[in-house]
């Protein structure tokens, strides 16, 4: 089987996904958070020259600089701040995590035909683009800490944002635009309650934060 | 004239209360000043909302106003009046009483901006008539209003607020995944994709059946986490009791509608690709299970405020029914009646939380005792939550078991009169043991009468939608649904 450029750029991040599964480094999975969405940026600026569309190569920018830069850039900064170095994982164990991400994976393409269009013709794209999906998924229940769970967040994100690029002739501009703001604020807001959540409790773990429950 | 007197002129007074909230210097006027501004922007929105009775929804560009459109804000500029009258009572007592909280100048100004722009995100939401608009909207109401949750800076606040925050966020992004799907089901169109509700009803038959049913399960899963529908409405008690009375007036009044109208457009979407069968086979289970659940949940509450919310809860399984069903007419009254009583019961309740000083329902006794014109009206109030007549509430009740059971769903209709028969009960119960009794001696403040305006003025409101429920507005209802005179 040949593959593309593309599907080449989107395997790797969905190989990323299931790599940072198995990451109990806060500091490495923000660096593959960045390398993974850098690889989405750059496929979208492979397609955008490929379908000659000047604002796919615009978006390409905004998502390198935005979610590739400032987002993993400003939730290293505030790991730095809160002095995170692991997050030990609960739940799974991260080598079983890392095993459940190779599950998804599998499963991404288990279901990419009844997901992909019959258009694009990359029926493989759109399994990556679940695989990420279910990892974030994966990432945002077997964490500990929120901040982690914020990188699970942003890998789904990463998801949707691949399978829109591949399964469809291109989103309107203005509301991918207005996603990545939404996105770029989500964090910047999540990353204060962050800030207050240690203050106030002086931990970030979720599994502890069980004042609510009645 | 007439496009300045259009859908921009909502954002007028809001913004004018967003920009007044960024000068801590405007403290001592500013309730006062935002809840006149409220009740003109009544007058406003009506003016606005007038000429549109009649539009339908699939006429309307990617910002605009249709009949359904108009209904719903003008629920929800109700419900933002209300909800700031109170807090110019409220929030600056608050403050003078409770020093320890040290609510400061600028976190008092800070709620007016807060409250503003999560008004302003609302409209968004409703006027939205492209989906990916009204998908930005929907994830900017919750960025806005989780810091509303955690006005008070307790742990429990800022917990909820997290919790909120981020299972509201994963659940949009279900929407966004679902919303990208519908693009995606356009690929058989030779024009182009595009997200303008009106074209995507146009083009029903040309979208791609499999896409669409994927796209509206990914929907429902992410609007329902943000409406609360069960198992996904584990964040909703939290941060609507957590939140300070207005706010939480306004999530459950106001918000909740909104995530409701973002489902009816999917609905309306998948229906004109030929899938309304799935609309049917996922809504109507969803919320006759939410209604049923939210119920025996009803019946073991310990806090006054959760009682309400999960009561939200369970109203929203019945609109997410009247979705179901096809019955929009029901929809828009039942949002509407919903509103008034809940707003009112939230508004009166920040008012007992703040004289007993505890929001625990075993140490609320004796409200007839303490403040008789509050008792009274929360009385009302519960009688009117819980589907009695002669409150509106009854009467949309009663209509959407009609048309549940008119379309053959008797299961789901059964499990509905269940769950509002338990709910009867347990609402019951719980009011009137805050109503009766002696007062507790740990009372700590007298309460002052006249706060009961604001909810005695919504629950008279919702007297009245019961009072006047006569063929002519239920054919100006069914006008507001469909578009176009009937």
């Amino acid at each position: 089987m040949h593959l593309s450029t593309q599907e080449y750029i989107a395997g790797t991040a969905a190989v990323l996904a299931v790599w940072m599964c198995g990451l109990t480094q806060v500091r490495l999975a923000l660096r593959g958070l960045a390398a993974q969405t850098a690889l989405l940026a750059v496929a979208t600026a492979a397609l955008g020259l490929e379908r000659h569309a000047p604002y796919e190569l615009l978006l390409a920018a905004v998502v390198l600089v935005v979610k590739a830069g400032a987002i993993p850039a400003y939730l290293a900064w505030a790991a730095g701040r809160l002095d995170i170095r692991r997050d030990a994982g609960a739940l799974l164990s991260p080598t079983l995590s890392m095993l459940a991400g190779l599950g998804l994976l599998a499963t991404g393409f288990f279901l990419a035909p009844r997901f992909a269009t019959p258009a694009s013709g990359h029926a493989g794209m759109a399994g990556m683009a679940l695989a990420l999906v279910f990892s974030g998924m994966l990432l945002m229940l077997t964490r500990r800490l929120a901040l982690s769970q914020l990188i699970g967040f942003l890998v789904m994100e990463n998801g949707i944002f691949l399978y829109s690029l591949t399964q469809t002739a291109g989103m309107p501009m203005i509301v991918e635009m207005g996603v990545v703001f939404d996105v770029l604020v989500g964090v910047l807001v999540a990353g204060l309650v962050i800030f207050r959540l240690n203050r106030s409790f002086e931990h970030i773990d979720v599994t502890q934060l069980r004042g609510l429950r009645n | 004239m007439s496009a300045l007197a259009d859908w921009p002129v909502v954002f007028a007074l809001p913004a004018l209360v967003i920009l007044a909230g960024l000068t801590p210097r405007a403290a001592r006027v500013l309730p006062q000043a935002a809840a006149a501004l409220m009740l003109a922007q009544l007058l406003v929105v009506f003016n606005v909302c007038r000429p549109a009775f009649a539009r339908a929804e699939g006429s309307v560009g990617d910002l605009g106003i249709g009949g359904l459109t108009a209904a719903f804000l003008i629920i929800t500029t109700i419900v933002a009046a209300a909800s700031f009258v109170q807090a110019a009572a409220l929030l600056p007592a608050e403050r003078a009483d409770a020093p320890e909280q040290g609510i400061t100048d600028r976190r008092l100004c800070f709620f007016y901006t807060l409250a503003g722009s999560f008004l302003a995100a609302m409209y968004a939401v409703l006027l939205s008539h492209n989906l990916g608009f009204m998908w930005i909207s929907m994830e900017a109401t919750t960025l806005l209003s989780a810091p509303l949750v955690y006005y008070h800076r307790t742990q429990r606040s800022l917990e909820a607020a997290w919790k909120y925050l981020l299972l509201c966020s994963v659940g949009i992004a279900f929407a966004l995944f679902g919303t990208v799907l519908l693009v995606a089901a356009q690929h058989a169109s030779g024009e182009g994709a595009s997200l303008l509700f009106g074209r995507l009803i146009a083009n029903g038959s040309a979208l791609d059946p499999r896409l669409v049913r994927l796209g509206f399960v990914f929907c429902v899963l992410g609007y329902g986490a943000k409406a609360g529908l069960f198992p996904l409405h584990n964040w909703l008690p939290d941060a609507h009791s957590e939140a300070p009375a207005p706010a939480s007036a306004m999530l459950s009044g106001g918000l909740l509608n909104c995530a409701l109208v973002a489902i009816w457009r999917v609905a309306q979407v998948t229906q004109a690709a030929g899938q309304g069968h799935l609309v049917r086979q996922i809504l109507v289970p969803a919320g006759a299970i939410t209604v049923l659940a939210a119920s025996l949940m009803l019946l073991r509450q310990s806090d006054l405020k959760r009682m309400w919310a999960y009561s939200s809860v369970e109203h929203v399984g019945l609109l997410a029914l009247a979705i179901g069903v096809g019955s929009t007419p029901v929809f828009i009254l039942h949002a509407l009646n919903h509103s008034l009583v809940k707003v009112a019961l939230f508004l009166l309740s920040g008012s007992i939380i703040h004289v007993y000083g505890t929001k625990s329902l075993p140490k609320l006794r004796g409200l007839l005792n303490v403040a008789p014109a509050w008792g009274i009206a929360l009385f009302a109030g519960a009688f009117a939550i819980a589907g009695s007549p002669p409150f509106g509430t009854f009467l949309s009740e009663w209509l959407l078991l009609r048309d549940t059971f008119a379309a053959g769903e008797a299961v789901a209709g059964g499990a509905v009169i269940l769950g509002l028969t338990v709910a009867f009960v347990a609402i019951s119960i719980h009011a009137s043991r805050v109503l009766f009794g002696a007062a507790p001696p740990s009372v700590l403040r007298r309460p002052r009468e006249a706060w009961v305006a604001a909810p005695a003025a919504l629950l008279l409101a919702g007297l009245v939608t019961g009072l006047a429920l006569t063929p002519p507005a239920m054919r100006f209802l069914t006008m507001l649904a469909l578009g176009g005179q009937p």
